[in-house]
C-alpha cells in the first residue's frame, strides 16, 4: 500500500474512532444538564450551566451500597461462569466422552432462551427455596445464563489449541488438573481476558434480573439505582446521566486493563506455539 | 499438587455459599424471634431520586403510622414505574404479592381480581372511608359489586398553552375546534409547530380521539362502545377519528409525533418550542411550583377546558380519572393490619400529598383552606363542577384490547387506517372477549 | 497413545470437568425454560387457574400474523448482524496488523459497548429526533427539506433501529476476532511473507482459514443473538408505530408482561426458541468444518 493508501486508512480509522467516543462525550454532557436541555437542546452543545448537584444527588441517593454490591457480584460471576465455562469448554474439546456432541447441544440451546421467558419460573423457583432478595441467587444467575455465550467463545480457541500438549504432558506424568490449570488456561490468557471483559459488561448492566429477584436496598446493585430516579410521571435525565457516568467509569478501567492481557498473554502462548 | 489447588478453590466457592446462604438464614430467625412485631410489606413507586416530595410524604406517613400502632411494622419496597409493573407480574404469578401496593384502575386490575390477589376494601370503605373520596372515584377499581382498590389520585386533562407566544403572535386561545383550527393554521403559517404530541407513548393521542368522541357524541358515548351496549362503529366515534386525522392533515401536531415519547414532547412544550399541549394534572407541578422550572415559563402557562366541536360538546364534561391506588393482597397473612394501614395511608395521603407533592389526590380536600397555586385552585374547582369525567380508554378497557386500542391509535395518527378500519379494530377485539 | 486415551477418557475427570457448569445450566436455564413450555400448553392469565388447552397456542402462534410479521423483522436483523460481521472482521484485520496506534484504535472501538443499553438508547432517541436530532438538524442545514422521522415513519423504523444495534455489537465482535488474528503464530505469517505473498493473500489465505472456527461460533451468536433481540428495540420505540419495529422478543414481553395472555406468550417464547434452534441447526451445517485444524 502506499503513502495514500495510508493516509485515507487511517483517515477512515480516525473518523471511525471519534463515531465511537462520541457517546462518551455525549454521556459526559448529559449528566450536566436538565430535562429540558436535555430533551430540547442539541445532545453535543454545552449546559447553559454545568450541573454538578446531578452528581450530589446520586451520591445522596445511596449509590456507594449500590456500587458494593455491583463490583462483588459482577466479579463473582465473572470468575465462576469463566472457570466454569473453561472447564466444560476442556472436556468437551480434550476429554473422550460419547454425550460431549449432545451436551454441547445443550449449551448451545441455552445460548437462545429469551430471559423474559424465564424470568417468571425463576423466580417461582428461587422463592421455592427461599433464596428470593439474596444475592446469591443473582450470581448463579448470571453464572448460568452466561456460560452458553462464554462456553461457545471458548470453544473455538480450544479447538485450535495443539493436541501434542496433552500427549506432553501425559507423558510427562502430569495429572490431567495439573495440565489443565497449569497449561491450558494460561495458554488461552488471551481469550479468557476476552470473555472476562464480555462477562462484565453483561453482569455490570444487567437489571431485569436483580430488579425481580432482589427487594432489599442493601443488595441493590447501580442499574438498579438508576431506576431511582425514572418517577411516575417524571424523570430525572440529569441524574441517570450522572449515574451512568459514575457507572461506567469503573468498566473503563477494568476494560482498559483486560484488553492489554488480551496482548500480553498472546506473546507469552505464541512461544509454545 | 494442581489438584489440592482447585478443592481448595471449589471448597472455599462452597464456604461462600454457606456464608451467604447461612446469613440470610440467621437473619429469618432473628425476626421470627421478635414474634410479636408483625410485618406490613409495602411497595410503592415513587423513588427518592426522581419523586422526592411523594417519597417523603410516603415514610411520613409510615412513621406516624408505625408511632400509633405498637407492634407493626411497615417494611418498605420502591421501584420505578415500569419495573414496579412488571415485578407485580411476576410477583402475583408466583402468588407472593406484597401485603399493601399500588394497582391502577379497571382493566389493570382485573386479571388479579380475576385471580383472587386482591382482597375486596368494601368494609374498609364502608367503616372508615365513607365519604372520603370524590365521587365517581372508587368505582373505577370496582368489579362485580366490590372495590378492590383505594384511590390515592385523580387527573384530568386539560389542554395547556403558553400565553407568552399567543400574544406574541396575537392568536386568540381556542375555545372551539374551529378557533383551533384558526390557531393550528396561523402558528404553521408563522413556523412554529403547534401542538406537542408524544405518540409513541399512543395513550397520549388516545386523550385526544376521547376528548373529541366526547364533544362530537356526548359523555357516554365512548363508554357504551367499550362496554358492549354500543359500538365503535357509532357515525359519532368514526368522526371523531376522522377530525383525529384531519386535525393530523393540518399539521397541528409536532413533527414525528409517531416517534416520539411523551416526555421529548413535553420538553418541546416546556422550551417554548410548542405553544399547545394536552396533558392531565400530573404535570402541575411543572407549571406552577417545580423550582427547576424558570420562573418566566411558568408564569405562561395558561390551561383550557378542551374546546368544543361544532358547537357541540359540554366544556365541563373531562377525560381523566383516578391513577394508581392502594390494594391488600388476598394471601396477606397480616391482612387485617394491612387494611387499617391502607385506610390510614388515604385518609392522611389527602392534604400531605397535594401540598406537598403537588398530587390531587382522589379524596375530597379542602381547597379553600390550603395554600395552593392558583392553577390548583382553579382546577380543584372545575373538578367540582364537573359534570363527567371519561376514564382513559385504555385504563378502561381489559390489557388485550387495550394493546390494539393502543396500536390502533398509532396507525388512525400515522394515516395508516381509515376512521373506519379504526372502529373496526376496535369492535374485532372488543367482541373476542 | 493408549495410556493417553486412558486418562483423557476417565469417568472422573469427565464429570469434574463438566458437572459444574452442567447442573447450572439445566437448573437454572433448562427447568425455566421446559415450565415454560409447559405454561404454553395452559390458557392462563399468570394469576388465575390454568386451563390446559393442549396446542391450541402454538397453532394460534403460527397462525398469528403479527407473530411472523415479528418474526419477520428479527430475520431481517440477524441478517443484517450477520452481513455486518465482514466489516467487523474487516476492521480487526486491520487493526491486528501492524499498523501504528491499532491498540489506542482498539480499544476506542470498543468504547459503545460498555455503555448500558439504556444509555445507547437515550443516545440514539436524541439523534434521529425529528426537530432537534443531530441527524435532521444536519440534513436541514445542507437543504434537506424534509428529513426522514426516523422513528415515526413505519417503513424507514426498523432500519434506523437496526444502525445503534450493529454500532453497539461492534466492539464485542472486534473484541473476539482480535484476539483469535494475535493468537494466530508469528512464524506463520512470518513464513508467508518470505514466500512472497502480499498482505490481502496473507489475511484471505492464511488467516482467515485459522480462525474459521471462530467466525462460525460469531455467526451463530449474532444470529442467535439476533433473533432474541430486546433491549434497545423496547426502550427506542417499544416495537412501533403500531408494529412497523416488533420483533419475536418485544411481542413475547408484550403478551406476556402487559396483555397478561402468559399462556400465549409463553408458548411464542418457546416458539421463538425452536425457530432459533432450526436456523442455527441450519446454519451450523453451512459452516462446519470438516477437518479440525491446529497450529
Amino acid at each position: 500500500m502506499g503513502r495514500i493508501g495510508y493516509f485515507f486508512l487511517y483517515l477512515a480509522l480516525i473518523i471511525v474512532g471519534l463515531f465511537q467516543i462520541l457517546p462518551l462525550i455525549w454521556l459526559f454532557l448529559f449528566s450536566l444538564k436538565d430535562n429540558n436541555e436535555i430533551f430540547a437542546g442539541s445532545p453535543f452543545a454545552l449546559p447553559s450551566e454545568f450541573r454538578w448537584e446531578n452528581y450530589a444527588k446520586v451520591w445522596d441517593g445511596g449509590i456507594g451500597t449500590y456500587f458494593f454490591n455491583s463490583v462483588w457480584i459482577t466479579i463473582l460471576a465473572i470468575i465462576l461462569t469463566v472457570l466454569f465455562a473453561s472447564m466444560a469448554a476442556f472436556a468437551i474439546t480434550r476429554l473422550k466422552w460419547k454425550l460431549s456432541g449432545l451436551v454441547l447441544g445443550l449449551f448451545m440451546v441455552g445460548l437462545m432462551i429469551p430471559i423474559h421467558s424465564a424470568l417468571i419460573p425463576l423466580y417461582s423457583m428461587f422463592l421455592s427455596v427461599d433464596m428470593i432478595d439474596n444475592p446469591f441467587s443473582i450470581v448463579i444467575t448470571y453464572t448460568a445464563y452466561n456460560l452458553p455465550i462464554t462456553l461457545m467463545i471458548l470453544l473455538g480457541f480450544y479447538y485450535t489449541l495443539p493436541h501434542e500438549i496433552e500427549e506432553a504432558a501425559v507423558i510427562d506424568g502430569c495429572s490431567i488438573h495439573r495440565m489443565f490449570f497449569r497449561i491450558i488456561l494460561p495458554m488461552t490468557t488471551p481469550i479468557l481476558a476476552t470473555t472476562v471483559v464480555i462477562n462484565m459488561i453483561y453482569n455490570w448492566n444487567e437489571f431485569v434480573f436483580v430488579n425481580t429477584f432482589i427487594s432489599s436496598e442493601k443488595y441493590k446493585t447501580l442499574t438498579v439505582g438508576i431506576q431511582n430516579f425514572i418517577g411516575q410521571y417524571m424523570t430525572d435525565w440529569g441524574a441517570i446521566g450522572a449515574t451512568l457516568v459514575i457507572s461506567v467509569l469503573p468498566i473503563i478501567v477494568a476494560f482498559i486493563f483486560f484488553s492489554n492481557k488480551v496482548v500480553e498473554g498472546i506473546s507469552s502462548s505464541a512461544v509454545k506455539g | 499438587m494442581g489438584k489440592k489447588k482447585t478443592l481448595t478453590l471449589l471448597s472455599s466457592a462452597l464456604a461462600l455459599t454457606m456464608l451467604l446462604t447461612g446469613c440470610s438464614d440467621s437473619e429469618e430467625a432473628g425476626e421470627a424471634s421478635g414474634a410479636a412485631e408483625k410485618e406490613i410489606k409495602f411497595m410503592h413507586l415513587w423513588p427518592e431520586g426522581s419523586s422526592k416530595k411523594h417519597f417523603d410524604v410516603v415514610n411520613e406517613i409510615i412513621a406516624e403510622y408505625e408511632a400509633e400502632n405498637e407492634g407493626v411494622s411497615v417494611d418498605l419496597e420502591v421501584l420505578s414505574n415500569e419495573q414496579y409493573k412488571d415485578k407485580l407480574r411476576v410477583l402475583s404469578t408466583s402468588g407472593d404479592l406484597p401485603d399493601v401496593g399500588l394497582t391502577w384502575a379497571a382493566g389493570f386490575l382485573e386479571p388479579y381480581v380475576g385471580g383472587n390477589m386482591f382482597a375486596p376494601l368494601d368494609d374498609v370503605i364502608e367503616e372508615d372511608l365513607s365519604d372520603a373520596f370524590v365521587s365517581g372515584t372508587t368505582e373505577a377499581y370496582a368489579m362485580d359489586g366490590s372495590t378492590y382498590g383505594l384511590p390515592l389520585e385523580l387527573n384530568i386533562v386539560s389542554l395547556y398553552y403558553n400565553k407568552a407566544m399567543f400574544e406574541e403572535q396575537g392568536i386568540t386561545p381556542p375555545e372551539t375546534y374551529e378557533e383551533l383550527e384558526t390557531a393550528v393554521k396561523e402558528f404553521n403559517d408563522a413556523g412554529i409547530q403547534p401542538i406537542a404530541l408524544g405518540n409513541r407513548d399512543s395513550w397520549t393521542g388516545s386523550m385526544w380521539y376521547m376528548y373529541l368522541a366526547d364533544r362530537i357524541g356526548g359523555a357516554d358515548v365512548l363508554n357504551k362502545a367499550i362496554d358492549r351496549s354500543g359500538s365503535f362503529e357509532d357515525p359519532a366515534l368514526v368522526e371523531a377519528a376522522a377530525k383525529t386525522q384531519e386535525l393530523v392533515d393540518m399539521g397541528a401536531f409536532v413533527n414525528g409525533f409517531n416517534g416520539l415519547a411523551d416526555e421529548e414532547a413535553k420538553s418541546m412544550f416546556m422550551s417554548g418550542q410548542a405553544p399547545m399541549y394536552l396533558i392531565a394534572t400530573w404535570d402541575l407541578p411543572n407549571f406552577t411550583t417545580n423550582e427547576s422550572v424558570p420562573q418566566e415559563f411558568r408564569d405562561s402557562i395558561g390551561y383550557l377546558n378542551f374546546p368544543t366541536v361544532e358547537g357541540q360538546g359540554d366544556m365541563s364534561s373531562f377525560v381523566g380519572g383516578p391513577g394508581v391506588g392502594l390494594f391488600v393482597a388476598e394471601e396477606s397473612e397480616v391482612k387485617e393490619e394491612a387494611k387499617d394501614f391502607a385506610s390510614y395511608f388515604v385518609k392522611a395521603w389527602g392534604e400531605e400529598a397535594v401540598t406537598k407533592a403537588g398530587v390531587i389526590p382522589a379524596t375530597k380536600v379542602d381547597a379553600a383552606s390550603l395554600d395552593l397555586p392558583e392553577m390548583y385552585v382553579d382546577i380543584l374547582n372545575e373538578l367540582n363542577g364537573a359534570t363527567n369525567i371519561t376514564l382513559f380508554a385504555d385504563v378502561q378497557m381489559s390489557p388485550d384490547v387495550a394493546q390494539v386500542h393502543l396500536d390502533s391509535i398509532q396507525a388512525l395518527f400515522g394515516n395508516q387506517i381509515t376512521p373506519e378500519e379504526f372502529a373496526k379494530n376496535h369492535e374485532e377485539a372488543l367482541s373476542k372477549e | 497413545m493408549n495410556g493417553m486415551n486412558k486418562v483423557m477418557s476417565n469417568k472422573f475427570y469427565i464429570a469434574f470437568y463438566i458437572a459444574p457448569a452442567l447442573l447450572l445450566l439445566l437448573i437454572l436455564v433448562f427447568i425455566p425454560l421446559v415450565l415454560s413450555g409447559y405454561y404454553g400448553l395452559m390458557d392462563w392469565d399468570g394469576i388465575g387457574e390454568k386451563t390446559f388447552i393442549g396446542l391450541e397456542n402454538y397453532i394460534t402462534g403460527i397462525q398469528d400474523k403479527l407473530f411472523w410479521n415479528s418474526a419477520f423483522h428479527s430475520f431481517l436483523l440477524a441478517i443484517f448482524s450477520t452481513l455486518s460481521l465482514v466489516i467487523y472482521l474487516t476492521v480487526s484485520f486491520i487493526l491486528a496488523s501492524k499498523i501504528k496506534g491499532a491498540d489506542l484504535l482498539r480499544k476506542i472501538y470498543l468504547i459503545p459497548m460498555l455503555l448500558s443499553s439504556v444509555a445507547i438508547a437515550q443516545l440514539w432517541v436524541k439523534i434521529y429526533n425529528p426537530s432537534n436530532g443531530i441527524l435532521n438538524v444536519f440534513l436541514m442545514s445542507i437543504g434537506v427539506e424534509n428529513p426522514p422521522l426516523w422513528l415515526a415513519n413505519p417503513s424507514i423504523v426498523l432500519f434506523a433501529i437496526f444502525v445503534p444495534i450493529l454500532w453497539q455489537y461492534a466492539g464485542f465482535y472486534i473484541l473476539i476476532y482480535y484476539a483469535a488474528l494475535k493468537n494466530i503464530p508469528e512464524s506463520l505469517i512470518e513464513a508467508a511473507r518470505i514466500d512472497g505473498a502480499s498482505a490481502f493473500q496473507i489475511a484471505t489465505r492464511i488467516k482467515l482459514p485459522l480462525i474459521k472456527e471462530v467466525v462460525s461460533v460469531t455467526i451463530v451468536l449474532a444470529i442467535v443473538g439476533s433473533l432474541k433481540y430486546f433491549d434497545l428495540i423496547y426502550v427506542m420505540t417499544a416495537g412501533g408505530p403500531n408494529g412497523a419495529s416488533e420483533v419475536m422478543a418485544s411481542y413475547m414481553y408484550k403478551l406476556a408482561f402487559s396483555n397478561y395472555n402468559f399462556g400465549y406468550g409463553s408458548a411464542i417464547g418457546f416458539l421463538l426458541l425452536i425457530i432459533t434452534l432450526i436456523v442455527t441447526l441450519i446454519v451450523r451445517k453451512l459452516t462446519e468444518t470438516k477437518d479440525k485444524l491446529e497450529y
